[in-house]
This record gives structure tokens, sequence and C-alpha cells, in this order.
């Protein structure tokens, strides 16, 4: 210990780790009345980290080549010590982190923490949010089994349908005509160099957001709901009479960690095959079509819509306004209120948005 | 009706009204459908005799249509039967092994060497004595039975044969459904399936068998493999136990964290 003592007494007086640790542990104060919705930050932030260690060790074996990635993968599975773990985690760890991630959006949607001056704080997320399907998409193919070939062929077959640049973009992004080794290639290059890039430098810019905005105080126990933002010039919000970020919140955010991880835990121990349909172990075959190929549940409603729709440019259409929408929320809805129970018009239009896309999903799996 | 009764079959009306818009076409000729089924279909008596029963056999279902095994052209009404174009039409009795050992080779090979074989053409059974012509379904022991034994002898020494073969026939079908609900969990059971596949094919050779000692031996072979085959699915069900019970512990081991840190939190004063 007093080795220990000796490090930290030199780091001390050389970068002042005193100063920063007050400052962003103890001194570092957060809303009073916060709750555990505000765990989710970390709880994301825990998920992606157990990604990227995973990832990092599935890439140990795997190897990105159409004629040998499944069976890497099937090795991976059954001759590597603990391999099954690592890609469960890994697979299962993606959808529950979409699962957070769209949780966490809307419950900064609710508490109206999306409104100025927190603007960018939004469009980062939703940004993230896209690239965290981009990545969960182009990592569905790496495994080359019969549900990854067949699920990107009509994922890529989508774009197709935007005028003018789609047939270039199905070919851009398949690098030929069809899925094939090539795409396999372009996939997993988006995949563990292009997309973790763009996710860490998003997160980034993301937390410092959050640091140099500060922490929105939830609308609930108050008697103001409004926001408090003026608008004249840049002002840190700050809040002196809340409470430590550690050790108070930290303890929070580990507890929410916790309970996010055991339930990680009981979907790869006893049933981790609700993410992956009997295709999913079959080695991909471009002459042998299986009969229900369906994307992953959060591209379900994607999926429905474009089914719906009398042409796909209609539905890609409707997907694009919707999305389009959701980026700009915070500079289409300017109010002042933040409470949802005082916002009638957020709270229908919110609930009957998420009923639609609920709704989409269930008919998408069961169409 | 009452009112919530009417908005519930109005809300069905609209559902199936929108349904029914948004339904793709069907196409006009279903897929796969030749132009010897279209016509076939439209005709009466022998002529569409085969058709129905073909539809629902295993040919059908792996895609074997007639001109697999009658030749011809499949896609034009004109020639399809023009021996030009490959036409065989229906084999002649003692043809019929060779017809249909064109693609189950093996098979027609142990039926040849077999007693059923050797009395082809002198009022011996033919493949579609026992399989059908048409109506073909997977064989199974359910073919070695008593209404198509007795048709040319007496069924003893056919029961005696089919008991031989039935726990060889239970073992193995216990075994692929293993092997299949394996496979749906990641194992890597390619080389289980080859094993198994090897077995099945020795077991199916004994069907044309009518030798009761060969049938026996060869039975009890098979069941020694099955069995060593069946203590590697055994172990990797241990395995999978094994794993269970883990996940019991780590899932329990961070709740408990989480509990744990619930009490640490509840002595902050803030």
């Amino acid at each position: 210990m007093p080795f220990l003592k000796k490090i930290y007494r030199w780091l001390n007086v050389r970068i002042g780790a005193d100063e920063i640790l007050e400052q962003e542990l103890t001194g570092y104060r957060l809303p009073a009345n916060i709750n555990g919705w505000y765990s989710l930050g970390s709880v994301l932030l825990f998920a992606l980290a157990l990604q990227v260690v995973s990832g990092i060790l599935l890439l140990v074996y795997y190897v990105p080549d159409a004629d040998k990635a499944f069976a890497s993968v099937t090795a991976i599975m059954n001759q590597v010590p603990f391999g099954w773990l690592i890609r469960m985690c890994h697979a299962v760890g993606s959808n529950l982190m979409v699962l957070v991630l769209i949780l966490h959006m809307l419950s900064v949607l609710f508490m109206g923490s999306y409104k100025r001056p927190r603007e960018l704080s939004w469009l980062s997320g939703f940004m993230l949010l896209n690239l965290v399907m981009a990545i969960s998409l182009t990592g569905y193919l790496l495994p080359w089994s019969q549900l990854s070939f067949w699920a990107t062929t009509v994922a890529t077959n989508s774009f197709g349908a935007i005028p003018v640049v789609g047939g270039f973009l199905v070919e851009f992004l398949r690098g030929g005509k069809l899925v094939g080794p090539q795409t396999l290639g372009r996939f997993f290059a988006l995949h563990v160099a292009l997309i973790p890039l763009g996710i860490g430098a998003l997160v980034g810019l993301h937390l410092f957001l959050l640091k140099r905005v500060g922490v929105s105080a939830p609308p609930f126990g108050l008697s103001d709901t409004g926001n408090q933002w003026q608008g004249d010039r840049y002002r840190y919000e700050d809040h002196p009479d809340g409470i430590p970020f550690f050790p108070n919140f930290v303890v929070k955010d580990l507890i929410s960690i916790c309970l996010y991880l055991a339930f990680l835990l009981l979907v790869v121990f006893f049933n981790p095959f609700i993410f992956f349909p009997k295709d999913a172990f079959i080695p991909a075959n471009p002459f042998q079509t299986p009969a229900h190929i369906k994307p992953e549940w959060y591209f379900l409603a994607n999926y429905q819509t474009l089914k719906i729709f009398p042409s796909e440019l209609l539905g890609l259409t409707a997907q694009g306004v919707a999305m389009t929408f959701l980026a700009l929320l915070p500079f289409i809805d300017r109010g002042r209120e933040r409470h949802p129970l005082k916002r009638p018009l957020f709270l229908a239009c919110s609930i009957g948005g998420i009923a639609v896309w609920i709704g989409l999903t269930i008919w998408g799996h069961y169409s | 009706m009452n009112l919530p009764g009417k908005l519930i079959y109005g809300w069905k009306a609209i559902v199936v009204v929108i349904m029914a818009t948004l339904a793709p076409v069907a196409p006009a000729m279903a897929q796969g459908e030749t132009v010897c089924v279209q016509c076939h279909s439209t005709q009466s008596g022998r002529a569409l005799k085969p058709v129905k029963p073909w539809q629902g056999s295993i040919h059908a279902e792996n895609g074997i249509s007639c001109h697999n095994c009658h030749g011809g052209d499949p896609k034009d009404a004109a020639n399809a039967m023009n021996p030009e174009r490959g036409f065989l039409g229906a084999p002649r009795e003692t043809g019929i092994p060779a017809f249909c050992g064109r693609c189950h080779i093996g098979i027609k090979g142990d039926f040849i060497t077999s007693a059923h074989g050797r009395a082809l053409g002198q009022g011996g059974p033919t493949c579609v004595t026992c399989h059908g012509s048409h109506e073909i379904r997977k064989a199974t022991l359910d073919l070695i039975n008593e209404k198509s034994c007795t048709q040319c002898h007496s069924y003893d020494r056919a029961r005696t044969i089919r008991q031989a073969m039935e726990q060889t026939e239970n073992t193995l079908s216990s075994l692929a459904g293993r092997l299949e609900s394996f496979k749906g969990q990641g194992v890597d059971t390619l080389p289980l399936e080859k094993r198994l596949f090897s077995q099945r094919n020795r077991y199916r050779s004994l069907f044309h068998e009518v030798d009761t000692v060969k049938v026996k031996d060869e039975s009890a072979k098979i069941a020694l493999e099955l069995t060593a085959l069946k203590t590697v699915l055994d172990k990797i069900d241990s395995e999978h136990r094994q794993r269970r019970i883990i996940g019991v512990f780590a899932v329990a081991a961070t709740l408990l964290a989480a509990l744990l840190l619930l009490l640490l939190r509840r002595t902050y004063s803030r």
C-alpha cells in the first residue's frame, strides 16, 4: 500500500489528481431528485465496453473469409475454451444494448431532457442509436450463416428503392451485384473499425456535452417543471444542493449495471436462442433461400413498413420522415414545459408512436 | 349485437379488407409446377390418377417431379411426351428396379441381391409393390406390415425382421431428433451427423434383406455404434447442464451484488 500511495503522490504533485477527483467525483453534483432512469447512460457505457472486450476476444479466432467464417464461428462455439460464452455475450449483448439505448432515449424523451440547450446531446444520441443499429447489422453478416447471408440480402435490397442512387448504393454496400465474399470483407471492416471509431467519437462528444451543459433535473417532484434555460449566454446547469456523483450516484449506477448484467447472464446461460433461429447455425448457401428470413427484432418495424406500403420507395420515405422528425425533435418541440403529464399533445403522440412501432414489430414477427 | 360486439366486428372487417388489399397477388402458376401436372390435372381417369398421390409424396416434397422419372420436356406441353425429348413413359414390371435404381443406386443393389429381387419376373415383388408408384412416402419400418407382406407369403418371418429392426429405428429417430436440437444450439453436429448418416444407411440396407439371422446380427452391430453416439450426445447434454448450474450462480452473484450495493446506498444520508 505505501508503494501505491507513493505512486499516487508522485502523480498528484504533477497533474493535481486530488483536484481532478474532487472536481469530477465528490464535487460533481447531480440533481437531488435524480432517478434510476439516469443510470441507463452508465449501463450503456458498460454494455459498450463489454461488446468491445468480447469483440476483441472473438477477433482472435474469427476468420473474415467467406470460406472459413462459418467454420471459425463454429470452432469458437465448440472448441475455444469459453468461446460459446464470449460469443453469446457479444450477440445477446448487442440486442440488449439496442434495448437499453431505446429505453434511454425514451426516458430522455418523457423527461423533456432533449429540450434546449441539449439539442446537440439529443442529436449525438440519435446518431449513436443509428450507428449501434448499423454495427449490429454489419455484425449480423459475419458468422456467414444462412440467416446472416439472407438477412443481409434483404436489408441491402431495400436500399435499391432509393431513386437515382439506389442501384449504386446496393452495389457499393455489397461490393458487387450480390451478397458475397466481398460483402463480408466490407461489413467486417465497417463492424470492427469504421463504425466503432464513429461510436467512440460520438460517445466522447455525448459525454463532453453532458459535462459541459450539465445534467438536467428530472421534472418530477418539482413545483416549476418548465425549462430554465434563458438562451442569452452559455450557462452550466449546476446543482449545488444535489447529491455527489461519488459515491452516491456511482453506487446507483453500479446497481443498475449489476441488474443489467444479471439479465444478460440469465439470457446467455438459459435461453440465448431467442436471438438465434435455426438458420443461424446453417452455413450460408446462396442457392437456397430459407422460407422465413426475418431481421433482428429492432428492424422488424422497418421491415414491416416496407411490406405494407405499395412500393418500397414509399416505405423508405415514411421511415425517413419518421427518423428525421425524431432527429429534429428538439428544434420542433420548443415549448418550455418538461413534465410529460403537462404536455398532453406530446404524450399522445409519443404513446401513439411507440404503440405503432410495437404493433409493426409484432406484425413483422408474425407476418 | 351490442356496441362492443359491433365495434369488434367492425374492426375485424376493416383488418380483413386491409389484409386482402395488401396481400400479394397469387401467381397464376405455382412455383415449380410443370406442364405435366398442369395437363394431367385437367384430365380424367387413368391420366388424372397419378397427380394427387404424387402431390402428397416425398418425391414432390423434395422437388422430384414427373419428368425426373419419366423423362420428357416439362416446359413444352406439345412435346412433353416426345421420346425425342427423353420421354420414357412407364417401365415394364421387370424394368422397375432399374427405373427407380437410377437414383436409388445402393437400394437397387440391395434389392436385386435379396430373395425379393431374385424372384423378379417370376411373381416376386418390385419396388412399387411395397412403396407404391406415385404415393411414395418416406421409407420406414411401417412398410413391413401384414397387409403388404401377406400379398405373397405369410407374415411370420417379416414380423421377426421388423421386431429386430424396431429398436434400431427408434434409436435412430431419437438420436436424429437430439442432433437436430443440438444443431439449433450451435453445437458442431456435422461429424456426429455423418456418423449417424452412415449407421442409418447401414440400417436401411437391411430393409430389403430377408435373412433373419443376418438382420439380427447387423442390427446388434448398429446398436453398438449408436450407443457410442448416444454417449457423445449425453456428454454434450451434461456439459449444457453444467453451464446452466454455473449460470444460476453467476446470476445469483450479480443479483446479490446489486442487493448489497442497494443496502450500501441506503446508508448514505442523501
